[in-house]
């Protein structure tokens, strides 16, 4: 099986990710990146199918600035065996719609059984990449994804939602956009580290791709941090009962909440 | 304006979250609420529903559709936004039209920052639960429905029902989620979170250390990889507060929080901070809130 997963790279989930003084962007400066966390359960999903069917190839493609080849290379040292670059003048800004044009073209060429990515970016945490892929590929696209199996005939895909799973079947090739799974991703290895340094990747031009790099677009109009939160009432060293009874009733008569 | 609202329903009843949306909707402009049918029990993609949709706007457009962003919603959206080529909004907190565009504040970067962005008109966006107030006895906007046709290449095989999560309200629509975190020690004990949440008419949330150690399923998990929450009353048992978790439900109104450590990040940002064993305040709090809230 041919499959292969989207990746975006984005502020690592640790950062405390800082608005600049512009107001319309964050502060970039000592970020550490990283693959966008359900980018890396797709991987994990992909690499998953790999270890039990050796058969199976996993490639990795990224659509972003230079620095996403970091994330690529992470991804090849995580077991997957072969990486492209998207990149270019606008890379780093480009619309979902137009992103997603662009993948495609690359998927096109590819021809996987499967097309994994993330359910969304933690970045902007849109989640419309993974869809578009699938509307412009003409795919049926499964979101919420936590496990695929091949059965004959296709591909089982389990679709997370309120209460269980719905368990869908896709004929041909598919878009999965992948939930948290149930096992984390797995860290590279040291030989897979060597390994990786080593592969070389290729690199795309976006516009050669795609000429028309407009896209429905959004305009950032301001950035702020969340609220700040004031401490509130600290309860103590008293009684536990007495404690209870008075955030009970604050919790009624102050907060009005309950 | 034109615009149409996509409900869900639950049961026979329509979502608080689709109630919502069509009175935010009301706000701006004439509503349509429509209703999603597949054919007989066969569930329907959200790609099908997604086709449906944009077939009755090629008829006749809308300025705006709007979606409550429950998971499937969000889904639906997505698909349909990329379908019409239009604008896409996802998870807005608040939704305004000023001069032809959407103007939506939303979270990003899983809850680190807050953006105010405008995209142009025509536009799909999917609305947060808590967008408007709406009582629960007002009477539910009329709905018709959309026929929708099963998709090729794709077809549902079955539903698997998950055992821990029950019949409670789902986490990212609820009022008030209780969350707990390692201070519980083991998943045997959560009765005493469940008590708590049954008495409080919540949502049960956990820390993403109790997921990932598979106590509670990954459904539960607030903050990052897990869902943002905005209810009016987050009560957070024996959880310490990581960034990742804090991003997730800092927005709350009302924020209570128990721990031992008295150094927890959580009980720093909590409206009420209280240092005690939860395994002696939990309960005694249950009873408090019983008697409080005329449940004895």
């Amino acid at each position: 099986m041919k499959l292969l997963v989207c990746v975006k790279q984005v502020p690592d989930s640790t950062v405390r990710v800082k608005v600049a003084a512009d107001k319309r962007t964050i502060v970039t400066e000592g970020i550490t990146w990283a693959i966008s966390p359900y980018d890396e359960y797709a991987i994990e999903l992909a690499l998953e199918h790999k270890d039990a069917d050796p058969g199976t190839t996993v490639s990795v493609v990224t659509l972003g600035p230079a620095r996403a080849r970091d994330a690529l290379r992470q991804a090849l040292a995580m077991g997957c065996d072969d990486a492209m670059l998207v990149t270019g003048a606008g890379a780093e800004t480009l619309g979902g719609l137009a992103t997603a044009r662009a993948l495609a073209k690359v998927i096109e060429e590819a021809r996987p059984d499967l097309v994994l990515c993330g359910k969304q970016a933690s970045d902007d945490d849109q989640g419309l990449v993974g869809q578009a892929l699938a509307e412009t590929l003409g795919w049926p696209h499964v979101a919420i994804v936590t496990k695929f199996t091949s059965v004959t005939g296709g591909t089982e895909i389990w679709r997370e939602v309120e209460g269980g799973h719905e368990v869908w079947k896709a004929a041909g090739p598919a878009v999965l956009t992948v939930q948290k799974s149930e096992k984390d991703p797995r860290y590279p290895s040291l030989p897979g580290i060597m390994k990786a340094k080593k592969k070389e990747i290729p690199e795309k031009d976006v516009s050669s791709l795609i000429p028309d790099l407009a896209s429905p677009g959004l305009e950032i109009i301001s950035l702020e941090p969340p609220p700040v939160r004031k401490a509130g009432r600290v309860m103590k060293d008293g009684d536990v009962k007495a404690m209870a009874a008075e955030l009970a009733k604050l919790l009624r008569d102050e907060a009005k909440v309950v | 304006m034109k615009i149409w609202v996509v409900a869900e329903k639950k049961g026979a009843e329509l979502r608080r979250i689709s109630k919502e949306a069509a009175a935010k909707a009301a706000e701006l402009g004439e509503v349509e609420v429509l209703e999603l049918h597949g054919s007989g029990e066969q569930r329907s993609s959200s790609h099908a529903g997604a086709s449906a949709l944009a077939a009755r706007a090629a008829a006749s457009p809308p300025d705006l559709i709007v979606v409550g962003a429950t998971p499937a919603g969000r889904d639906l959206a997505a698909r349909l936004a990329a379908k019409l080529g239009w604008t896409y909004l996802s998870e807005c907190a608040e939704l305004r039209v000023e001069d032809g565009r959407a103007v939506a504040v939303r979270s990003m970067y899983a809850g680190k920052v807050r953006a105010t962005i405008a995209g142009a008109l025509p536009a799909v966006v999917s609305v947060r639960a808590g967008i408007m107030t709406v009582v629960d006895d007002a009477p539910p906007p009329r709905t018709e429905a959309v026929q929708v046709a099963a998709e090729a290449g794709l077809e549902f095989v079955r539903f698997e029902e998950s055992k821990a999560s029950g019949i409670r309200v789902p986490l990212g629509e609820a009022r008030v989620v209780v969350s707990a975190g390692r201070g519980l020690k083991g998943p045997e004990n959560w009765k005493i979170v469940e008590d708590l949440a049954d008495v409080l008419g919540a949502a049960i949330g956990a820390s993403r250390a109790v997921t990932d150690a598979g106590w509670r399923p990954n459904e539960e998990q607030v903050g990052q990889t897990g869902k943002t929450v905005t209810p009016d009353l987050y009560v957070a048992l024996g959880i310490s507060g990581a960034i990742q978790h804090l991003a997730g439900m800092s927005s709350s109104k009302v924020i209570v929080a128990v721990n031992k450590d008295p150094d927890a990040d959580l009980l720093k940002i909590a409206d009420y901070a209280v240092v005690a064993d939860l395994f002696e305040f939990v309960p005694a709090l249950t009873e408090e809130l019983r008697a409080v809230m005329g449940k004895a």
